[in-house]
């Protein structure tokens, strides 16, 4: 098993730390350059929920991200140091004419990560909320 | 000035050339800022781009609401094929549709 770690404020300019940190790993993983792009936005996602809504921007507050690879699965777990959350949204968001007369221009995170990984899962309690994403390696097609 | 988008004007067009690379939560106010001077043919071009998450797909969806508030086109140029899977999965694409450099030629 191979493993890293990394600790980064809750500043969404160290999110793009993660993201350039989950795209070396994804290489060293030997995704295709799509399935990269893929994780980059997955875990991208994932950091922006945990500083936003976990740690509501309080940027002494951390969000540590874990990547472990273990054979043919890439694991990465993120948590919050926030106080939890009751529920997650992880139903088709897509734009339509109602949520742009609304102003409802956000909440697609959620969405995106569950169509970009193979399997994901939330854990949360009073001490914050970790998202567990799991990717597998597999046959790329030419 | 905006020292993320780069303004190109032609006629009733407009070309905002991305400069960031990342779309994303740092980038986005200043994106999002040029929706106030849209003209009626707005045209993202994306050619420098490599990465666009949520909060960059929020800021982009400002100039599709003050389109159709003009009654303005907007279109999307040199989209990746990974940006216009994004697209397609959020149905962006059905808002902003993507146009080809050679189509803006007629309106120089």
């Amino acid at each position: 098993m191979q493993r890293v770690e990394l600790s980064i404020p809750s500043h969404p300019i160290f999110e793009r730390v993660v993201r350039a940190s989950a795209a070396e790993v994804g290489v060293a993983f030997g995704f295709s350059d799509e399935r990269v792009e893929d994780l980059k936005l997955a875990i991208s996602e994932a950091v922006s929920n945990a500083i936003d809504h976990g740690n509501r921007g309080e940027v002494t507050k951390l969000v540590a991200v874990v990547f472990e690879i273990d054979g043919e699965k890439l694991e990465i777990r993120i948590s919050d140091q926030g106080s939890g959350m009751e529920r997650h949204d992880v139903s088709r968001h897509v734009i339509d004419e109602q949520s742009l007369e609304t102003g409802q221009l956000r909440g697609f995170g959620m969405y995106l990560i569950s169509e970009l990984v193979d399997d994901y899962e939330v854990s949360s309690s009073q001490k914050g909320t970790m998202l567990t994403l799991r990717l597998y390696r597999r046959q790329e097609q030419p | 000035m905006n020292d993320i988008i780069r303004r190109e004007e032609f006629g009733d067009v407009a070309i905002l050339h991305i400069t960031s690379t990342s779309v994303d939560a740092i980038s986005a106010a200043a994106i999002a800022t040029e929706n106030e001077q849209m003209r009626p043919i707005t045209v993202l071009d994306f050619n420098e781009v490599s990465f666009i998450n949520s909060a960059g797909i929020s800021a982009l969806l400002k100039f599709v609401v003050s389109a159709r508030k003009s009654g303005y086109k907007l279109f999307a140029m040199h989209v990746s094929p990974h940006h216009q899977k994004i697209f397609k999965m959020v149905e962006m694409s059905r808002f902003m549709p993507t146009i080809e450099e050679r189509d803006l030629a007629e309106y120089r």
